[in-house]
């Protein structure tokens, strides 16, 4: 079912969207399922975080790049985050994707070439 | 709940959380007095576990916030992962976690005392494994714990209604 989502959702849009849109849609929808498993128990399902312990990220400011970095390699130190080594740059140009249509506001897709350049560009 | 054993004198002596000595988030001694006479629920964890700990919390934070006034509840947390769950590491997450001692304990200790209280009298599951995310495996459960430190319930710490189940079980307990 789940995989089948994004086909029936690409299916049902086909008709009256861009191909670019239909991307952007299917992006998101696998997006959300990478959050659900990476991101959600810290951040929780609405991504306010909890209380000071976990950081919200539903007004982040870090920029795509800043983010794919974030997602990949985690933070040491004060404000601890577990590094994502297994996420690939597809998925994480997912969940970028999805994480600024749910609380960016902004329906654009992040490709997974631009992750591929920001990692090789992680500070 | 545990095993029983017979005493010399024939007598069923039932299973019951042996003494212990840890420290907490503000660096003073907790032993098995500080919850003399009162109901506590215990759970395991580590301050850099990215998988099951957070929702704990979660879950862990609506006891705490419930039983807030109430002297005879307290919650005790230990960390599985004590060299790098020094006290200040502890202090640090119980501030950002707006949570207090004694209410909410947070111990760190001897790693090998702590397994050992966790396997054997807890009887639930924490030690280190290099192949678990976070380097350690541990179970998510809350052990409830009556007045006399004997184990009267386990319960998922990472599903709500099963963390409903200890909040009636704790009101059946605390009128004991």
């Amino acid at each position: 079912m789940k995989k089948l989502a994004p086909i029936l959702i690409a299916f049902f849009f086909f008709s009256c969207q861009s191909k670019e849109e239909i991307t952007q849609q299917q992006y998101a929808v696998e997006g959300m399922a990478l959050y659900k498993t990476h991101c959600e128990n810290c951040h929780q399902a609405d991504g306010a975080g909890l209380r000071d312990l976990y950081p919200s990220i539903q007004k982040t400011q870090l920029s795509p790049e800043a983010l794919a970095c974030l997602i990949r390699n985690g933070k040491k130190g004060n404000g601890y985050m577990p590094a994502n080594a297994k996420l690939q740059a597809l998925d994480i140009a997912e969940l970028v994707t999805y994480m600024r249509e749910k609380w960016g506001n902004k329906k654009q897709i992040y490709p997974a070439d631009s992750v591929k350049i920001a990692l090789q560009n992680c500070r | 709940m545990g095993p029983k054993t017979i005493n010399a004198k024939g007598d069923t002596v039932y299973h019951q959380i042996p003494t212990f000595r840890f420290l907490n988030q503000d660096s003073v001694i907790v032993t098995e007095k500080d919850v003399e006479g009162k109901v506590y629920v215990a759970d395991f964890f580590f301050t850099t576990c990215p998988t099951i700990c957070p929702k704990m919390k979660t879950q862990m934070l609506r006891i705490y916030e419930r039983y807030k006034e109430r002297d005879e509840v307290r919650i005790i947390s230990h960390s599985i992962d004590p060299d790098f769950d020094n006290t200040s590491v502890l202090k640090d997450y119980a501030t950002r976690l707006h949570i207090e001692a004694p209410k909410w304990n947070l111990l760190t200790g001897d790693k090998a005392a702590i397994y050992k209280l966790g396997q054997k009298s807890y009887m639930v599951s924490a030690q280190e494994d290099p192949n678990e995310a976070g380097g350690f495996v541990h179970s998510g459960a809350f052990i409830l714990v009556d007045k006399n430190r004997h184990v009267r319930g386990i319960y998922d710490g990472t599903v709500e209604t099963e963390v409903n189940h200890l909040l009636e079980d704790m009101e059946v307990l605390l009128k004991e």
